[in-house]
């Protein structure tokens, strides 16, 4: 795939010339990047196409969740469930060992959420998702109750002891969110405003001191949605003309050029060095030097 | 019998839309604002119904009560039910989906027609749907397995506006063409075939253009007891300026009454005795007349 160079050291990160293997096509709307590192095998969402993949490398593709809701961002918990942002579905939700579903949120303070876009779990087992609004409005997203009962487009989590917190209750509209590697702090993106906050993590799972981390740049396709972290820190967000990679002080050292809109990316297989990004319309693999903050 | 209009309602940020009869209340939108209000006539007092509408224009009764609305902003139409939700009136014209609906009727049997036109504010969210290559009349009905299935009913419209059934569903009246350069305004009455088609229309009123540009024409209508066309139209950058135009069925003009605000958007008839009509505008107001016509 072709690299942008913005600053020295992201060669380190890319290479040269980084590999490109398309792995799914046809798709409607492609998210929800999540390596499964105990079933090695790779999942990812059609929001519109309404379907939870799963490809395995040698096998190939089946439908895992079919309709799924709508199913957004996805991750791993700590005891290995795979845990669904459930987009128009309006939940949090998981599939037990057994194959069934479970909701464990689907209110704040008695109201539905928006629709929760993307998800990530922390050490200590509490889930931390955005809630952005998209899912009650765009065309081929939506389910069966479109109305927004909550003012805010926040960030929430559901600590260990089951109960829904709010983190973050000024953006704009909340998006991709990852921890730094030592999950001192937490990054958010915020679509509307093209730009990545990023918060100190309290022990409890609050945060504190907000601030800017780093503003989106490009006239291309793409716009901040998928983010996640390398083990060195790096910050990768999808941006304008692919996924954009910025150092930890916020500092932009390049760009992996993706044709089309990249909505999100996971790091996967054994070494936590591929990286699968989809697009609206597929889902692709390259290889980086650097492995990503491993999932659950 | 002149008509006194007064504001009863806004000025509301941006356009106010649909407007229908609720009781001795009436229940209208504020397009950008994204609101559903209920005026009740008895206290004059206004009150929020909904909120996060997203861009939700005309209004109409089903013949069970239920609320619908033209929800620009999703390309869509929507219902609002009692127990709160909103709920999509979600079926695709040929695999596709809507432009961007502005205006709806529903009949008595159920069946709901509405305008398809494009709208300068995009919706919301990514484009991956293209609009369609035509704007038109489309029909939404339930098929035998309770499904919403489109059809489309005009095939000669560049960009219909208001939507109207006469009291008998014999004739769909249709208000077509915008402001703009290559567009026609005309009131226009199809008549409706028992199988659900229509025929050649009337041209029943024809707006006109000048050196300062085309008038502009019919944006809402209602109809009276008498079966006559009651439509708003106009502005005051040329023309007659804003009017309340009562048209025969056969198109002649009975009557019209000056409108004292700018660009009115939508009527209907309410009030204890159904004499009072309501006429929203696109400064975001609800202004009303006690008349000498009675709704239907």
């Amino acid at each position: 795939m072709d690299i942008d160079l913005a600053a020295p050291g992201f060669e380190r990160i890319a290479g040269k010339t980084p590999p490109l293997d398309q792995i799914a096509h046809g798709l409607h709307f492609g998210e929800g990047p999540v390596w499964d590192r105990r079933q090695k095998r790779f999942l990812w969402t059609d929001i519109i196409g309404d379907t939870i993949y799963q490809w395995t490398p040698g096998v190939g593709t089946t439908a895992l969740v079919h309709p799924s809701s709508h199913a957004n961002g996805m991750t791993f918990d700590r005891e290995g469930r795979l845990t669904v942002a459930g987009w128009s579905q309006r939940t949090i939700w998981r599939i037990e060992p057994d194959g069934s579903f479970t909701t464990i949120a689907s209110r704040y303070q008695g109201k539905k959420f928006n629709s929760p876009n993307d998800i990530v779990v922390r050490s200590d087992g509490s889930v931390f998702w955005t809630d952005s609004a998209g899912g009650l409005v765009i065309p081929g997203m939506v389910g069966e109750d479109m109305q927004r009962q909550l003012d805010i487009q926040g960030v929430f989590r559901l600590t260990p002891q089951g109960e829904v917190a709010l983190v973050v209750d000024d953006v704009t509209y909340p998006n991709g969110l990852c921890f730094s590697p030592d999950e001192s702090i937490l990054y958010v993106n915020d679509t509307r405003l093209g730009l990545i906050r990023a918060f100190d993590v309290n022990p409890d799972g609050s945060v504190r001191n907000g601030r800017v981390f780093h503003k989106l740049t490009g006239t291309e396709a793409g716009v901040a949605d998928g983010m996640k972290c390398d083990v060195e820190g790096n910050v990768y967000c999808t941006g304008p003309g692919g996924i954009h990679v910025m150092d930890p002080g916020g500092r932009l050292l390049g760009r992996l050029r993706v044709d089309g809109h990249c909505t999100n990316f996971a790091w996967g297989d054994d070494d936590w060095r591929s990286l699968y990004y989809t697009t609206y319309h597929g889902v692709y693999r390259t290889r980086l030097n650097i492995p990503g903050v491993a999932v659950w | 019998m002149a008509w006194q209009f007064e504001r009863v309602a806004g000025p509301y940020e941006g356009a106010a839309g649909g407007v229908v009869r609720d009781g001795d209340a009436v229940v209208f939108s504020t397009i950008d604002e994204g609101k559903l209000w209920r005026f009740d006539s008895a206290t004059k007092t206004t009150t929020e119904l909904r909120r996060y509408a997203n861009r939700v224009n005309g209004l109409a009764r089903g013949p069970g009560g239920e609320l619908y609305g033209a929800q620009e902003g999703g390309r869509r139409l929507v219902e609002f039910t009692p127990d709160g939700r909103v709920v999509a009136v979600d079926a695709l014209l040929d695999g596709r989906y809507h432009n961007q609906p502005s205006d709806l009727v529903v009949d008595r049997r159920h069946r709901i027609y509405f305008t398809d036109p494009r709208h300068p504010v995009i919706p919301f969210g990514p484009a991956i749907f293209p609009f369609l290559d035509h704007c038109s009349v489309l029909r939404l009905e339930r098929n035998d397995r309770h499904a919403w299935v489109a059809s489309r009913i005009t095939f000669d419209t560049v960009s219909p506006r208001a939507v109207l059934l006469s009291p008998d569903e014999a004739t769909l009246y249709v208000a077509d063409g915008e402001p703009r350069e290559g567009q026609g305004r005309e009131l226009r009455g199809y008549p409706l075939r028992p199988d659900g088609t229509v025929d050649h229309p009337s041209v029943l009123h024809t707006f006109g253009a000048d050196h300062r540009g085309p008038q502009r024409g019919i944006e809402g209508m209602c109809v009276d007891a008498a079966g006559n066309v009651v439509a708003v139209a106009g502005w005051r950058r040329n023309g007659p300026g804003p009017l309340v135009y009562v048209f025969s069925p056969q198109g002649a003009v009975i009557e019209s009454h000056p409108f004292p605000a700018d660009v009115p958007n939508k009527c209907c008839f309410g009030g204890p005795g159904l004499d009072t009509l309501y006429v929203t505008t696109g400064g975001g107001e609800l202004y009303r007349a006690k008349t000498d016509r009675r709704g239907s």
